[in-house]
C-alpha cells in the first residue's frame, strides 16, 4: 500500500468512527443546548443501546456472523434493529430525566452533574453485574461486501454505517428547524425564560431532548456493534470523552457543528492511530479539547455561544 | 449559641445534642476525645488486617479533605483528582526506589552528602550507579508542591472555563495521567509498577510493612488537613472561595480576583493530593497506572456527597464510612443475606455478592444524595435559632447614622473635581447599540439619578462602569484615574462598589461572611497567614467584623440581630439591605445602586431613601437607577435620562420633568402633545 491508499483508507475508517460519535454529539449538545447540562448518563446510555441492538438481533434469531441477508430481508431487519433499540435508549433517557433529573431543575452549582455521574455509574455496574465483565461477540447480518479503492476497501458496513447516520442527523436537523416542537426547541434553548411565556412547555421540550438524544446513542451504540463485531460494558467511557470533545469541537449546542465535531475527532483518530501512536492518542483528543476550551470556546463551527451566567 | 430547655424540647433531643456538640464550648473537647478514639485503636484491635484498612481509610480521607477544599469551598467540579493523587505518588516513588540509576559521577556527590542519592556498587559491572533515597519526610512537602504546580499548570488554562466545562477538562486530564504513567515505562516502569519505594523512617525506626506506624501516621495526616481545611475556610481566602461557589460573578463585583482563587483551591486541593500519594506509595512501596484510575476519582466524590460538601467533619466521616463499607459491612451484608437465602431456601439470595457491587452501590449513593439530601450526613450549615416573636416584632429603628460615625470612603476626595467622568462611552449587542457615544459627569458628594424607559441602556451602563461588560468604545475616569476596561474586582479596588438589580448575594453563607467578602480587597490575609494566624491576621479579621457590625448599624435592627442567619433566609427588602451594605464595606468613593427600592413598600422605600442621603452625608457619592420617581424628586441632586442607549436629558428633577424629550420617552408622542395642550389651555 502506498501513501495515498493508506491515507485513503483512514480517513474511511475515520468517517465511520466520525460518523458514530457525531450520533453521540448529538445528543451531549441537545441537551446542553438546552438545560446547561452536561450529561454524563449519556455515555452509559451508549453502552446500553448496544446491548439493546444486540439483544434485538439475538431475539430475530441471529448470532454471531454466520447468518448474512442480502437485499430487502437486511434492510427490513437493520430497520427493525434500529427502531426499537432507538426507541428502547429513548425511554430510557426520559426515564433518566424523569426519575433523576427533572427534581434538580433549577439546583444550581454541582448537583445536577453529580446526579448524571450516579446515572451513568448505575447503568454502568447494572450492566457489568449482570451480563459480566467479557466482550461479546455481536450478532451481524450483514454480509461481507467489499469494493477495493486502490488498495483501500471499502466495506458495505461503512456505507451502511454513513447512510444511517446521515439519514438519522438530515432528520434531526429537518425536524429542529421545521416542526413546531422543534422550533419549540429552538426557543428553550435560546432563553427558557420567554420561550416559556410565549406557552412552550419547557418540561415537554427538555424531554424531548431526552428522548431524541438517547435515540440516537442508542443508534450509535448498535452501530459500534455492527461496525467492530463486538460490544462489552465498557465501551461507553472512551466513546463518550471522545463525542464530548467533538460536540466542543463544533460548539456546543450547535447541531451541524456537534455533526462536523464528530467526523473531526474521528479523523484525528484513525490518522493518528496510523501516523502516530496509537497509545497516544487520547492524549492527543484531550489536548484538542483543552486547546479548544481554552482558545474558542464557542467552538470551530459556534456562533457566539448563549451565555446565561 | 444557648437555647433554653424548651426550645431543645421542640426540636428533638437529638438535633439539640448536635448543636451542643457543635458548639464552640464542645468542639475542641469533641475533637480531643475523636483524636484519643482515634490513637487508642490499634491498641484494642490487634488485627493487622484492620489496622491497614484503617491506614488506608485515613489516606482517603486526606485525600476527600483535599477534594473538599476544591468541590466543596469554591465549587469546582473536579472528576480527575485521582491524577494529582498519582502525581504525588510516582514524584516520591521515582525518588525513592531503583527505577532511575543514572551513571555514577562527581555530580552526584553533594547529594549523596546530603543524603539524597547513594552510590550503588554491583561486583563485576564497571559502572557505579547513583540510588535515589530521598528522606520520605523531605518529599512530603514536595511532593505536595509538585502536585500543585501542577494544579496550577493545568488549572491557569482552564479555570477561566465555566464550572460544567471544568468538568469534564478534569476528567479527560484525571483519564490521560494514568495513560501517562503507563507510556513513559523509564520513568515509572509503565504497567508494572514502580517496586520497591522506601518506606519512611523515623529516628532510625524502619516502618517497613506494618500498619500500625502507617496508621499513626495517617491519623497525624488527617488531623493537620482537617486544622487546615477549618482555618482556611473560616477565613478570608475561605469565604472568597465560598463566595466563588454562591456566585462567581457577585464574588468578582465584590472584589474577588476568581482565577486567582480558583486557582489557589486547585493547587491547595493538589496539594492535599500529592501529600497523599507520597504516603500512600510509601505504605504499599508500589505504584501502579491502575491505582488512579477514574474510578478513584469517583469514590473520592461519592465520599464528599455522602459525608456533605464542604463540610469538614462530614467529608472525613463519608470518607470513613465508604471505607468500612467496603472492607467491613459489605462482606458482613453479604454473609447475612447467604444466610437468609439458605435459611429460607431462595437459591437468588445466596449468590448475591455486595462487594462486586460496590460501585453500583456508590451510583446510587451519588443519585439519592443529591435527590434527597443534598447537603450530605453531617450538613455545612447548621440550622439557626429562628429569631424570637420579640425581636421579628420589635420596631424598626431609623438609621442611627448622622455626622457623628467615621467617614466610610477610603481616600480623601478632591470636592471641586468631578469623580466619575464619562466619555464616548459606547457598547453595542449583536445589532443593538445599548450604550451610544454616553457623556456623563458625576461631581463628589451628590446622589446622581438615573432614569429612563426598561431596555433603555441604564444596567448595561453599570456594568460598563463596573467593568462586567468590556466597553466597546470610551473612557471612564474615576478621581482623575482611567479605569476604562479593567476587571471587575480592580474595579471594586479602585473605589467603585455596586449592587445588582435581581439581588446577587451569596445564599448559603451568613449575612456576616457576606459582608465579610465584601473586606476582601481592602484585607490582605494570604492562605499561608489564613492556617497560621499570626497576630496580624487576628487583627485584621477582628477588625473586619468590627466593620461589618458598624456597616450594619446603617440598617438600625433590620440586619443586625439577623447577623449568623443565611442570607436566603431573609426578607427581601432585607435582601437589597444586605447587598447595600455589602457594597458599602468596600469602602468606595462611588457606590452604583441599581433599582435599590425594588420590592419594597413605601415605607421601607421611605426609610431606604434617608438611609441613602446617609451614606452620602458620610462621603460616599452615589450614582442610582430608579424607577421610583418620587425617590428620584427627594434625594437626587441630579438626573440623567437615558433612552435607546442615548443622555436625551441632565438636570435637577424639576428641570427633567419638564423636559419634552423626557415626556416623549416615557409617554410617547401623541401622549406629549395630549399634555402640552394641556398645559397651554
Amino acid at each position: 500500500m502506498d501513501f495515498f491508499d493508506v491515507l485513503l483508507q483512514q480517513i474511511i475508517n475515520g468517517v465511520s468512527l466520525g460518523a458514530m460519535y457525531a450520533l453521540l454529539a448529538l445528543g451531549f449538545t441537545m441537551v446542553y443546548g438546552i438545560i446547561e447540562l452536561i450529561n454524563f448518563a449519556h455515555f452509559n446510555v451508549f453502552m446500553v443501546g448496544s446491548f439493546v441492538g444486540l439483544w434485538v438481533f439475538q431475539a430475530m434469531g441471529f448470532s454471531g456472523q454466520e447468518q448474512v441477508l442480502y437485499g430487502l430481508p437486511l434492510i427490513g431487519i437493520l430497520l427493525v434493529g434500529l427502531t426499537v433499540t432507538m426507541l428502547a435508549t429513548g425511554f430510557l433517557g426520559v426515564a433518566i430525566e424523569r426519575i433523576a433529573l427533572r427534581p434538580l431543575r433549577g439546583v444550581s452549582g454541582t448537583a445536577p452533574m453529580i446526579t448524571t455521574i450516579g446515572v451513568s455509574y448505575i447503568l454502568f455496574n447494572m450492566v457489568l453485574l449482570t451480563i459480566g465483565a467479557n466482550t461479546l461477540n455481536y450478532a451481524n447480518p450483514l454480509p461481507k461486501v467489499s469494493w477495493d479503492i486502490g488498495q483501500a476497501t471499502l466495506r458495505l458496513r461503512e456505507v451502511l454505517l454513513w447512510a444511517v447516520s446521515l439519514v438519522l442527523m438530515l432528520g434531526l436537523h429537518y425536524f429542529v428547524r421545521h416542526t413546531k416542537m422543534g422550533k419549540a426547541m429552538q426557543a428553550t434553548a435560546q432563553d427558557q425564560e420567554a420561550a416559556r411565556m410565549m406557552g412552550v412547555d419547557v418540561d415537554r421540550v427538555v424531554v424531548l431532548a431526552f428522548f431524541l438524544g438517547s435515540a440516537l446513542a442508542g443508534a450509535a451504540g448498535m452501530i459500534f456493534g455492527l461496525y467492530y463485531n463486538y460490544t462489552s460494558f465498557i465501551i461507553g467511557y472512551t466513546a463518550g470523552l471522545r463525542a464530548f470533545t467533538a460536540a466542543v469541537l463544533g460548539g456546543i449546542g450547535n447541531i451541524p457543528g456537534a455533526m462536523l465535531g464528530g467526523v473531526l475527532i474521528g479523523l484525528i483518530e484513525s490518522l493518528g492511530g496510523q501516523y502516530l501512536e496509537v497509545r497516544w492518542t487520547d492524549v492527543i483528543i484531550f489536548s484538542i479539547l483543552v486547546l479548544v476550551l481554552v482558545f474558542r470556546p464557542t467552538g470551530l463551527f459556534g456562533r457566539a455561544a448563549p451565555s446565561k451566567s | 449559641m444557648s437555647t433554653s430547655p424548651l426550645e431543645q424540647a421542640r426540636r428533638g433531643v437529638l438535633p439539640a445534642f448536635w448543636d451542643r456538640v457543635r458548639s464552640e464550648e464542645w468542639r475542641r473537647g469533641v475533637a480531643l476525645v475523636l483524636v484519643l478514639a482515634a490513637c487508642a485503636f490499634p491498641l484494642i484491635d490487634h488485627n493487622e488486617g484492620d489496622l491497614d484498612a484503617a491506614a488506608n481509610a485515613t489516606a482517603f480521607a486526606t485525600l476527600a479533605l483535599g477534594l473538599n477544599i476544591v468541590v466543596g469551598f469554591a465549587g469546582l467540579l473536579d472528576l480527575g483528582y485521582a491524577a494529582f493523587f498519582a502525581i504525588g505518588a510516582y514524584t516520591y516513588g521515582i525518588f525513592s526506589s531503583y527505577q532511575i540509576q543514572p551513571e555514577w559521577s562527581s555530580f552526584w556527590e553533594p547529594f549523596q552528602w546530603l543524603g539524597f542519592v547513594s552510590r550503588l556498587h554491583v561486583d563485576g559491572v564497571p559502572i557505579d550507579h547513583a540510588h535515589f533515597q530521598v528522606s520520605f519526610w523531605l518529599m512530603l512537602p514536595v511532593s505536595a508542591l509538585v502536585a500543585a504546580f501542577f494544579g496550577i499548570a493545568f488549572g491557569a488554562p482552564t479555570l477561566r472555563l465555566k464550572g460544567d466545562y471544568l468538568a469534564i477538562v478534569t476528567l479527560g486530564f484525571g483519564e490521560i495521567v494514568p495513560i501517562v504513567a503507563r507510556n513513559t515505562p523509564y520513568l515509572t516502569n509503565g504497567a508494572q509498577g514502580l517496586n520497591g519505594a522506601l518506606p519512611p523512617h523515623l529516628f532510625g525506626y524502619n516502618f517497613g510493612v506494618q500498619s500500625t506506624p502507617f496508621y499513626y501516621l495517617g491519623v497525624a495526616l488527617v488531623v493537620f488537613l482537617i486544622f487546615v481545611s477549618v482555618r482556611l475556610k473560616d477565613s478570608r481566602i475561605g469565604r472568597a472561595w465560598l463566595a466563588i461557589r454562591e456566585d462567581e460573578i457577585a464574588a468578582e463585583a465584590m472584589g474577588v480576583n476568581r482565577t486567582k482563587l480558583k486557582l489557589l483551591a486547585f493547587a491547595v486541593g493538589a496539594g492535599f493530593a500529592g501529600m497523599t500519594g507520597t504516603f500512600y506509595v510509601a505504605k504499599l512501596q508500589t505504584a501502579t497506572p491502575e491505582m488512579f484510575t477514574f474510578p478513584v476519582s469517583v469514590m473520592l466524590l461519592v465520599m464528599i456527597v455522602l459525608g456533605g460538601m464542604g463540610s469538614v467533619a462530614g467529608v472525613v466521616v463519608g470518607a470513613l464510612l465508604l471505607q468500612l463499607l467496603q472492607s467491613w459491612f459489605l462482606q458482613d451484608i453479604s454473609e447475612w443475606i447467604h444466610w437468609l437465602g439458605r435459611t429460607t431456601g431462595i437459591g437468588f439470595l445466596e449468590k448475591v455478592d455486595l462487594v462486586q457491587a460496590i460501585e453500583l452501590i456508590f451510583g446510587i449513593i451519588l443519585v439519592v444524595m443529591m435527590l434527597y439530601r443534598r447537603q450530605g450526613l453531617i450538613p455545612e450549615r447548621r440550622a439557626v435559632t429562628a429569631l424570637t416573636l420579640a425581636q421579628q416584632t420589635a420596631v424598626p429603628s431609623r438609621s442611627g447614622l448622622k455626622g457623628e460615625l467615621k467617614p466610610l470612603h477610603r481616600k480623601a476626595v478632591d470636592p471641586k473635581l468631578p469623580l466619575l467622568e464619562i466619555r464616548g462611552l459606547a457598547k453595542a449587542f449583536g445589532g443593538i447599540q445599548a450604550v451610544k457615544s454616553l457623556d456623563l459627569t458625576v461631581m463628589p458628594g451628590s446622589i446622581v439619578a438615573v432614569i429612563g424607559p426598561n431596555g433603555s441602556g441604564k444596567t448595561t451602563f453599570f456594568n460598563l462602569v463596573t467593568g462586567l461588560t468590556r466597553p466597546d468604545g470610551g473612557k471612564v475616569t474615576l478621581a482623575g484615574e482611567d479605569i476604562t476596561g479593567l476587571g471587575p474586582h480592580i474595579v471594586v479596588e479602585k473605589g467603585i462598589a455596586r449592587t445588582f438589580q435581581n439581588l446577587r448575594l451569596f445564599p448559603n453563607m451568613t449575612l456576616m461572611e457576606n459582608v465579610l467578602v465584601g473586606t476582601h480587597t481592602r484585607t490582605g490575609t494570604g492562605a499561608l497567614g489564613a492556617v497560621i494566624r499570626p497576630p496580624s491576621v487576628r487583627h485584621e479579621e477582628a477588625a473586619a467584623r468590627e466593620r461589618v457590625l458598624e456597616v450594619l448599624t446603617i440598617f438600625g435592627n433590620r440586619l443586625m440581630p439577623r447577623r449568623e442567619h443565611l442570607a436566603r433566609t431573609l426578607s427581601y427588602a432585607n435582601r437589597r439591605r444586605l447587598e447595600i451594605a455589602r457594597a458599602v464595606i468596600t469602602e468606595p468613593m462611588l457606590l452604583l445602586l441599581d433599582e435599590p427600592t425594588a420590592g419594597m413598600n413605601p415605607t421601607e422605600t421611605l426609610e431606604l431613601s434617608d438611609q441613602i442621603r446617609g451614606l452620602r452625608d458620610r462621603g460616599i457619592t452615589i450614582l442610582l437607577i430608579e424607577h421610583k420617581l418620587n425617590v428620584v424628586n427627594e434625594i437626587a441632586d441630579k438626573v440623567i435620562v437615558l433612552d435607546h442607549g442615548e443622555k436625551i436629558a441632565e438636570g435637577s428633577p424639576e428641570e427633567v420633568h419638564r423636559n419634552e424629550e423626557v415626556l416623549r420617552a416615557y409617554l410617547g408622542r401623541t401622549a406629549t402633545a395630549a399634555v402640552r395642550a394641556a398645559a397651554a389651555s
